[in-house]
């Protein structure tokens, strides 16, 4: 199968691969897995107490080369952003992104799946329960 | 017509294999070639289509993972659209998403997966590592068990389903259902490390 360049850039020169260290108040861990093929992700956030803003992003994937690439591509859009706007990220983004063909999307279904897990925790760890609403609220 | 139809069998999942065995030669029998040689084409293509069908059919219901798969299949059960139904979910309501495989297997496929990778390292360094060796050698037999079990935990949710079926129970169809699509991505995931773990202590 043909991919992307994209794709291929980001499989090439994975962005972001490494781990954040667990046990950090401020990291957030996500393992996802893919049923359909028996592949997993693990994506990391190190979020400030603060701002809430993702300061850095890490991840490890053992999986195919669209799923190395949603998980780089996913680990460059969440950083700098606040949790609330992360959330707001979804598996069709990536897919438009990096020109992802049908057989593919469990594959970046697993990026999005990766992103709100490793935001969960942080939040589980840090007992923010606010309702982070899927639209960043519009100004009143 | 699905496949358990052209044997003439209920949609259980229990089957007799030497009975499939001999109505499927039965079946072939009847569609054979040279029976149809001096039929019009028409007549000689339609018996090698329904021949072919009737190889596939054969094959899936021989198969214990192909045929539950299928069945499932008949079901209405599409594993990719049930995550990408599950993604959403969790992305409107905010509530994180129920992976389907526990979570204590994501793990350890996660572990196994980093020491095949430093194994694999290793090699291309030229170097062998006998303790990185020996923990992969019992990580595959932990595995293989596992795989197995697998196999008497699915006959024993295929009782479940063929008993619902004949008391026409739904609560019982559904659960059973829904174990049996949990435990076959717990086996695909099993797979892919026996799988990738053979490979690694192989070359
Ligand atoms: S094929 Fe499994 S994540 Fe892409």
């Amino acid at each position: 199968m043909a991919y992307s360049d994209k794709v291929v850039d980001h499989y090439e020169n994975p962005r972001n691969v490494g781990t954040l260290d667990k046990s950090s108040e401020s990291v957030g861990t996500g393992l996802v897995g893919a049923p359909e093929c028996g592949d997993v992700m693990r994506l990391q956030i190190r979020v400030n107490p603060e701002t809430h803003v993702i300061e850095d992003a890490k991840f490890k994937t053992f999986g195919c080369g669209s799923a190395i690439a949603s998980s780089s591509l996913a680990t460059e859009w969440v950083k700098g952003k606040t949790i609330a706007e992360a959330l707001t990220i979804t598996n069709t983004d990536i897919v438009k992104e990096l020109a992802l063909p049908p057989v593919k999307i469990h594959c970046s279904v697993l990026a999005e799946d990766a992103i709100r897990a490793a935001i969960g925790d942080w939040k589980k760890k840090n007992h923010v329960t606010e309702e982070v609403g899927v639209a960043v609220a519009a100004a009143h | 017509m699905d496949y358990f139809h052209i044997f003439s069998l209920p949609t259980k999942l229990t089957v007799d294999l030497p009975a499939l065995e001999k109505s499927f030669y039965a079946l072939s029998r009847k569609l054979h070639p040279d029976r149809f040689a001096s039929r019009p084409a028409a007549e000689q293509a339609a018996a090698l289509a329904e021949s072919s069908n009737l190889n596939d059919a054969y094959r899936t219901l021989k198969d214990p993972i192909a045929r539950t798969e299928y069945l499932l299949k008949l079901e209405g059960i599409e594993l990719e659209e049930q995550s990408k139904a599950a993604t959403e979910v969790a992305r409107t309501t905010g509530v994180a998403k129920k992976q389907i495989v526990p979570p204590d297997l994501l793990e350890e496929a996660f572990e196994l997966n980093m020491q095949l990778e430093e194994m694999r390292m290793a090699k291309k360094m030229g170097e062998d590592d006998p303790q990185l060796r020996h923990d992969l050698q019992a990580a595959k037999s932990a595995f293989d068990a596992k795989m197995s079990a697998t196999q008497a935990e699915l006959e024993s949710l295929w009782s479940k389903w063929d008993a619902a079926l004949d008391t026409n129970n739904a609560a019982a169809k559904t659960a059973a259902r829904d174990a049996m699509v949990s435990l076959l991505n717990r086996r695909s995931y099993l797979r892919n490390l026996v799988r990738d773990v053979n490979e690694a202590l192989e070359t």
